[in-house]
Formats: C-alpha cells, structure tokens, sequence
C-alpha cells in the first residue's frame, strides 16, 4: 500500500537525470583519488577507474529504466514517432482509418439492428423452453387456439409443463377517468405469467377466484402505464380504475421489461374468465380464438412436443361444427414453434442475410488494413534493419509497430463510432414496417467494443509480423530483392475479391429482383389517383346502417369536389389483399360448392360501380357495375378473367349464377347467389411479392345487409383528380370533418401505397447494394495496392529487362498478369461460393431465379472491368519507367 | 526473469539495505563498505548499484537527500526508512532461512 503510494508520487514528480549524472560523477571521481591513493599515476588512475566503472551510458539506461514512468515515457515516444510517420504519409493513414471506419461503423450498425433479432435475451425465465402452440391455416398464418378444444389440450396435453393463453386480439380500451386515454387491454389465464415465468415488481397475480367468470374486476397494469399515469405511485394498489366505464381494481404492476409474448401492445391486463363449458358449446362450437403459449418440459424438444399433440390436434375435428370439417381436413395444421420464432416470424432470414454480409465487408476491410500495414512494413525493412543494428531489441520494434498499429485502431473505431450512428439513423428512415424492436435500436457498447477488438487484433497480427522477423543485415544494402509476405498479401487480395464478388451477386439479385418487383404490370392505373381510408369506430357507428349512411354522405361530399374526374368505394384497394375465401366455397348452377380440397384463396371485394372506372381495370367481357343496379334486390358479381377462365372454362361467365359466401356479424358463412356481369383484366393481388389469386368482386349496394360486417369498419375512397396532392389531402380532411371531427382518416396517393409495399424489398436491396458496392471498392483499393507495390518493387527488374530489349508492351503485360491471376483466382472462387449461397436468398427474390445468368455473368463483368483497371494503372506507370532511371533506382 | 538473477538482485537490496541500516551513505560509501567488510570478496559495480539504489528509492525503503561529503563535496545521501528497515529484517529472516537450508544440504555427509 505505502510502497505503490511512494511509486505513484515519483510517478508525477519530475526524474532527475542530472542528479544521476552527479552522484556517478562523484563514483568516479572517489574510485579515481582511491586508485591514487594505491599508488597509481593520475593518468593510469582514471583509465583504470573508467575501465572499472563500465559503460555510464548504459548505467543511465538502467537507472532510468527503474524510474515507475519509465514506460510510459517509452510509449509516448513511440506515439510520437508513430504519429510523425503518419503525418508523412497522409495517404497511407487516410486509407487505413477510412477502411477500418467504414468497416467498423456497417458492423457495428448493422448489429444493432439485428441483435434484438436474432440474439435478444427474451424477458422470460428460461425463455428457451416456451413456445407458441396452436393451429394454422391459409386465413391465419399465427398459431391460434380455439374455446372449444383448448381445454381438451389443458388436460391431456403431455410434452408441457405448463399451458396458458391471452385472448386472441389485444382490444382498445378507454381509461374513462380525468384525462381519459386510450389504451390497450389483454386478456390472460391465471397461468399465464407464472408460465412465461414472469411476477409482478409490486402486488400480486390474479387470484382463481379472479379468473372466474363474472368474478370480480380486476386488472395488471405495466410499468409503462405505472409510471407515465401514476407516477410510479405504490399506493395504486387495490385502487379502483375507470375503464370503459367501470370500475377496475389495480391488484399489481408488471415488471418494466414485460412484453406479451406475441408483442402485441397492453397497458393493462385483465383476467380472461374462461367458462369451460360455455366454451365447449358457445360460439357453434368453436369458441374463443386465443394465442395458446407453453412451457417444454426439461429434455422435450420442439419436435418431441409437436409429435405427442398430433393426436389432440386430430381429435379437435370432433368438436367442430359440420361445415368447418373439411376445411380442417384440408387446411389445418398443427404448428409448434420456439417464442422467438413466433416473435420474429420471418425477420431473423433477412437479418442472418445482412450480419453475414456485413461480416464480409468486416472481413474485406480487415484484409484491407492488413494489407496496407504489411506493405508499410515490408517498405520499412531498411529502417527496420538500420534501428536493429543500432541495438533496437526485436521486441521493441515490435512494440512500435504494435503502438502504430493500435493507435490506427482506435482512430478508425473512433471515427467508425459516429459514422455507425449517422448509418443507424439512415437504416432506421428507409426500414420497413414490421421490423421487429427497430424503433428502440441504438448502437450497443458490446458491439462497438467487438468490432474494435476485431479491428485491433487485425491490426495488431498484421503489424506486428513483420516487425517481429529479425530483419536482415542484408537490408542495410537497400537491395530488397525478396520482398517478404508479397504472398501473403497476395492471398488476402484473393479473398477480398471473392468476398466481394459473393456480396456483388447478392446485390445485383436483389437489385434485379427490385427492379422486376417495381416494373411489373399491376393491372391497374395508379397516377393521379388518391386513396382515403377511414376507420369508423364502433362506439359512435355500430349499426351497418349508421356506417352506410357515414360513407354515403361522404361519397357525395368528394364525388363533386374540384378536379375529381371519378370517385369510387372499396372495402380494400390493390395490390393489398382484400378479404379472402377459399375457392371451394364458390358454386356455379350444376355444381354446388365442392366437398374436397379447399382450392386455394380467392380474394373479393365489395366495390361501388365506379371502381373499375377509377382504378383503370379494363372489362374485357360483358360490363362493369351500374348505379341502377345499387337498388336492386339482386346480387351482382365481376369475376378476375383468372377467376372466370377457372370457374367457368370455355364459356363466356357473364350471365350466369354463382354461389358465394358472405359473412355475416358473427362471422358465419352464409351461402348467397348472384349473376355474374362482367369480367375484369387481372388485377395484382396479394401485395406486390404474393402469390397472384383469382378474385371477384360484389357490389356493395344501397343496403345495410351489404354493409353488415363486425371486424372489418374501414373502406377506401379511391379519387382520381387533376390537383396537386398536397392540395386535395386539405379538402378531403376538410370534407371529413364536416361530417365527424374526430373519425381517423389516412389519404395517400395509390403510387406511396403501393411504393410502401416495396419498403421491405427496398431496404434489403439497399442494404446489401451499399455492402455489395463498400467491398467492391475496399477490394479494389486492395488490389491497387498490392500491384502497385509489386511494380514498384520490381522497377530494377523491368529496367533490366528493357535494357535487354524488353518492349514496353511487354512490361505492361507483366504486371497485369500479376492483376489478371489474383483477379482470377478470387473471381472463381468467389463465383463458386455465390453460386453456393445464392439459394438462401430464394426467397427474398421476385420473378427471379437465385441462379439468374444476367445476375451472374454481369458481376464477373463487371468485378472484371473494374479490377483490370485498377490493375492497369500501376501497370502503365511500370510500363513507362525509364529504363535508366530504373537501373540507378539504387 | 530467471530465478538466479533474482537471487542476486534481492541479495544486492539485502546488502546495500542492511550496509545503510548503520548510518546514512553516498552510493561510493556503500560499495567500499561492503567490499571492505567481505574483506574484498564482494565488489558491487556502480552498473548494479545505481540502478538498485533507485530502484530501492521508487519502492520506499530509502530516502535521499543532497549533503555535503567528508571531503566537503556535494554528495546525494541514502538512508533507511521505516518501511525499509521492516524490509531488512524480512530479507534477514528469508536469509536466514536460506542459508540454513542450503547448509544443510551441503554439509549432509555425502
């Protein structure tokens, strides 16, 4: 303790080197009187004192080297004489610290995007053993549980060690007090948080008297809620809330990182009172649809657990009602998956994609450093060797270099740190909705801290080595004819160019996938063409006829505003996907409905007459619908001509009958029919990437029947007008809240609503496009470099060889074959790992195959191009050496 | 650092510690006093003696100070300080221990 206190004061007081100086002085001058004294001459004294005395120089050293800053004196001198190296070649220094920047900032930004992704902790106990259990079909892609068989599973399920499950949607809710809000309410088992292993910070769960129906009201509430609402407040407890109306007793607060496991959004959570045999026999059997979530029991793996639900989930037909049946026959599948799975659905492939490709630009840019410092070590063998003869320990030189190579680093990661941030930013503005956690995404200490680890210890190998070889006395000549890890550097520059040539192909797929993905026929006009979807909320419109009345005032409204060429209604707009049924649900006069497979989606719509009009679909048989036809007691039907060639092959459709579906309130199917009028052009559907279904299209006439939905309150006005956007978007909202103030509309123009279909594809390309083109050009930089210095070394040589009679075209094609092999090389190999790769984009491509030959052969073209011309310039400065210069080049 | 030097540092700061335990001395002093008192069998070179001087110094457990010599001539002083005669003893007793074991080996009829 006392021994380090005394060390850290001689650490900041000054090192007196003259007082050394002195006190040897004074050795010396004793030793000599001592020598005197024996009997020796003055002259013959001092000569043997001095002899005796040793080298001071090196006393000095040792003295010195006891001092406690003798180290970092050493340090700060290395630091000086790395950064005056750095200050003579700016070019060198520039390009170090921009590579390992531009490497460092893309991993570092990247990762932060996808760690919540892929390697996000879940804030559950043991969140590795629950999944998401449940059934899934063509309408319902998310495992979902059912009422009706979910307590058949509860009791003779066998694989979980516990079973819960919220209802199925998270509901609006209102917090009725002063400053109401709104909020969102789930509902849960009793179970539920002590399956996902969660407890409340303050308070208790429901008690089982609680989860009874009619039991008594009670409600969780989330930190979130806790602190914004009652600021953090501990006397919340057993408080009474006012939601929608009625008293809620608050019986405990939500840990501050708790999330429904299926990220829905809550506020508060509230009992989900489950009658079992309400639920058995309510709802035509079916009852409540719920998201079912369970815990594996220890050793039961998700496969395990699938298999011993098969035969529950086969007996579920038996509680089903007869006219569902066959659609579980033929639809539905059993589906158990990891939480994380369920949470991320098909996020986690273009994140896995983008943290591989962002490794190899890490990895070009590290061979990128190597390669410069090796080079700038191979260049300073001369000065190496000059400071090893003049007794510069191997180690010491090594920790120059070391010194030089780590203070690169830490610039490089400095200024990759605040790029990293300017890069996040920029990914978060062009993201596509449902990239999950992307709005809470910030650059992670960790990572930053990995990708400068990784930097520095590329750095460190590559600048160390070949400071750590002894160099040679025959440096000192200044006759470099072996140029040391040429080959290694050569190697590096092979990698680089194959690396790059794999994120080159990804990119130009993805590009040429955009681009197909942009271009393709939609079937429809989409300039000058306004939409306007309006949600009607269920409290103030709950009858079809209020919400009829609403969208035909409105109608009237905009149909005669300025510029409005046509108006038209829907209860969806292409490309998005409207409502679907399956295609055996339909039936034409001769054929009823079919028994067997479902035969895939249709979509359908409910449209007014002027939707063809509008949106520029050609009738390409028969005609569209007509205003008269509004009042009319029939049903009138458009088919898609895919739909038409289907149903009715090698007959006209228009005039017949046909069966369809409709869904009444309570969401049962009842058969209804109809004549076909027209058919219309194909139409995309499906959004931009889907697959293309056939689809039909109902008039939505004058009469609430047609206007009779629970789940569905949102239908699109589709304008085509002449005025500038900007302006239009002010009147319609204008128009809008002449009839109600508060109702939530949202305009777009069709092109931003069909543009943000794209987002995701977009910012994929992007992404992998800005990688693709990073490492082509850090490759290149690689490549240039690497020639370069072997022309420059080889400039004796080629002088020889002119002056022997060489031509200079001869020189040219030496050096670029020294390009053209390493070119070569890194392009097959890159090409063979592409071709390898290529299938894990499959299905992230659109009307493309990942082995497109355009794609292919027009990289190898163009990775080709460009490093031949950076393999030619050096080349042509070799080729114009003169040859008398050369030869005196020493 | 190879055990033998070691040995040999830690017996030069034995030496030079338990020479300055007597009174306070230059570094010139400390070296004839401990040639003079192993009867010219130890010689300590100023090359080892500065450098342990110091090195003692930066540990604490001696002091210097700038005084006047016998001869009237500006010498740097060494003495002992608390922590260091805490440390002679230490290094004694580990001396002690030492050299009787090595005794005991060594004297053991082969």
């Amino acid at each position: 303790m006392s021994e380090s206190l005394t060390r850290l004061r001689f650490f900041f007081s000054r090192s007196k080197s003259d007082e050394l100086d002195e006190e040897l002085q004074f050795h010396l001058e004793h030793s000599i009187e001592a020598n005197i004294a024996a009997g020796m001459t003055p002259e013959e004294a001092r000569r043997q004192a001095l002899i005796a005395f040793g080298g001071i120089e090196r006393t000095r050293e040792q003295t010195g080297e006891q001092h406690p800053r003798w180290l970092l004196g050493m340090v700060m001198q290395d630091i000086r004489y790395a950064l005056r190296g750095f200050r003579r070649n700016p070019l060198f220094t520039v390009t170090v610290i921009a590579t390992l920047a531009l490497g460092v900032s893309a991993t570092t930004a990247v990762f932060s995007v996808v760690d919540p992704i892929l390697f996000r902790s879940l804030p559950y106990a043991h969140a590795d053993r629950l999944v998401s259990v449940g059934l899934v079909q063509s309408l319902e892609t998310q495992e979902f549980t059912l009422g009706g068989f979910f307590f058949d599973w509860v009791h003779n399920q066998k694989p979980f060690e516990a079973i819960t499950s919220e209802g199925a949607v998270s509901q609006e809710c209102d917090l009725t007090e002063r400053n109401p809000e709104q909020l969102s309410c789930a509902r849960v088992l009793g179970n539920f948080l002590s399956t996902l292993g969660v407890s409340p910070v303050l308070g208790r769960n429901f008690l089982p008297e609680e989860m009874r129906p009619n039991g008594p009201d009670v409600a969780l509430i989330t930190y979130g809620l806790w602190r914004s609402r009652f600021n953090r407040d501990p006397g919340i407890l057993n408080k009474l809330i006012d939601i929608d109306g009625s008293p809620v007793r608050v019986v405990g607060v939500l840990p501050e990182d708790f999330e429904l496991p299926d990220l829905q959004p809550a506020d508060v959570i509230r009992p989900l009172a489950l009658d079992e045999t309400a639920q058995r026999t309510g709802n035509g059997g079916i009852g409540a649809p719920m998201r079912t979530f369970a815990r594996l029991k220890p050793g039961v793996n998700i496969e395990q657990a699938r298999a011993e639900m098969e035969p529950l989930f086969q007996n579920i037909q038996k509680t089903l009602p007869s006219q569902l049946r066959n659609a579980f026959r033929h639809d539905f599948r059993l589906k158990v998956r990891s939480l994380r799975d369920r949470q991320m659905q098909d996020a986690s492939r273009i994140a896995w994609i983008l943290l591989g490709s962002v490794l190899a630009v890490l990895l070009i840019a590290c061979a990128n450093v190597a390669s410069l410092l090796m080079a700038r070590g191979a260049a300073r063998q001369r000065d190496l060797a000059v400071r090893s003869a003049l007794g510069a320990s191997r180690i010491r030189l090594a920790w120059q270099a070391l010194i030089e190579a780590l203070l690169l680093s830490m610039a490089g990661a400095v200024a990759g740190c605040v790029f990293a941030e300017i890069l996040l930013r920029v990914f978060i503005a062009i993201a596509p909705a449902g990239i999950p956690f992307l709005g809470k995404t910030h650059i992670d200490l960790r990572i930053i801290l990995f990708t400068v680890v990784v930097s520095l210890l590329c750095g460190a190998l590559f600048g160390v080595a070949p400071a750590l070889q002894k160099p040679k006395p025959l440096m000192l000549t200044g006759r470099s004819q072996t140029v040391p890890h040429a080959a290694v550097r050569q190697w590096l520059v092979v990698g680089q160019i194959a690396a790059s040539m794999v994120l080159l192909a990804g990119g130009m797929l993805l590009l040429r996938s955009f681009w197909n993905l942009q271009n393709q026929h939609l079937g429809m006009q989409t300039e000058k063409t306004l939409t306007v979807g309006i949600t009607l909320e269920q409290q103030h419109y709950a009858t079809a006829e209020q919400q009829m009345a609403f969208f035909q005032q409105l109608q009237t409204l905009l149909q005669y505003g300025p510029g409005v060429s046509s108006l038209a209604m829907s209860d969806s707009v292409p490309p998005g996907s409207g409502s679907h049924v399956f295609y055996s649900s339909l039936g034409i006069v001769g054929r009823p409905p079919s028994e067997g497979r479902t035969g895939g989606l249709v979509t359908t719509r409910k449209v007014s007459p002027g939707y063809f009009r509008t949106l520029g679909i050609p009738i390409v048989k028969g005609e569209g619908f007509r205003e008269a036809e509004l009042n009319s007691s029939e049903q009138f039907i458009v088919l898609s001509k895919r739909l038409a060639v289907r149903l009715f092959p090698g007959k006209s459709a228009v005039g017949d009958r046909m069966q369809f579906d409709r869904f009444d309130s309570n969401g049962v199917p009842k058969p209804l029919w109809g004549t076909v009028v027209g058919v219309a052009d194909n139409v995309r559907n499906g959004e931009l990437t889907g697959e293309e279904e056939p689809e039909y299209y109902t008039l939505r006439r004058n009469r609430s029947e047609d206007w009779d939905s629970n789940w569905r309150r949102t239908e699109v006005f589709i304008l085509r007008t002449s005025l500038p956007p900007a302006v239009m978007f002010r009147w319609i909202r204008a128009q809008v809240a002449k009839l109600d103030p508060i109702v939530l509309v949202n305009i777009e123009t069709l092109n931003q609503r069909v543009s943000k279909m794209a987002a995701r594809p977009r910012f994929e390309t992007v992404l992998l496009g800005f990688f693709a083109f990073t490492g082509l050009a850090m490759a290149i930089i690689g490549l240039y470099g690497v020639i370069s210095f072997v022309a420059t070394q080889r400039t004796q040589e080629i002088g020889v060889r002119m002056a022997l009679g060489a031509g200079r075209f001869n020189i040219l094609r030496l050096i670029l074959w020294e390009g053209v092999r390493l070119i070569a090389l890194g392009g097959f190999v890159g090409l063979a790992v592409a071709l390898t790769l290529s299938r894990v984009l499959k299905s992230l491509l659109f009307n493309i195959s990942p082995y497109d030959p355009v794609s292919f052969i027009g990289v190898v073209l163009l990775l080709a191009l460009v490093a031949l011309a950076a393999t030619l310039i050096p080349a042509r400065s070799a080729m114009k050496v003169d040859p008398v210069v050369a030869l005196r080049h020493e | 650092m190879p055990p033998s030097t070691d040995l040999l540092q830690g017996t030069v700061d034995a030496l030079i510690l338990k020479t300055l335990a007597l009174e306070p001395m230059h570094g010139w002093g400390v070296a004839l006093r401990i040639q003079q008192v192993s009867k010219d069998v130890l010689q300590i070179g100023q090359g080892s003696l500065y450098p342990a001087l110091h090195r003692l110094e930066y540990k604490g457990w001696i002091q210097s100070e700038w005084g006047s010599s016998e001869n009237n001539r500006r010498a740097k002083f060494y003495s002992l300080t608390r922590a260091g005669k805490k440390q002679l003893e230490a290094e004694l007793a580990t001396w002690e221990r030492l050299s009787t074991a090595i005794a005991l080996v060594l004297e053991t009829p082969a």
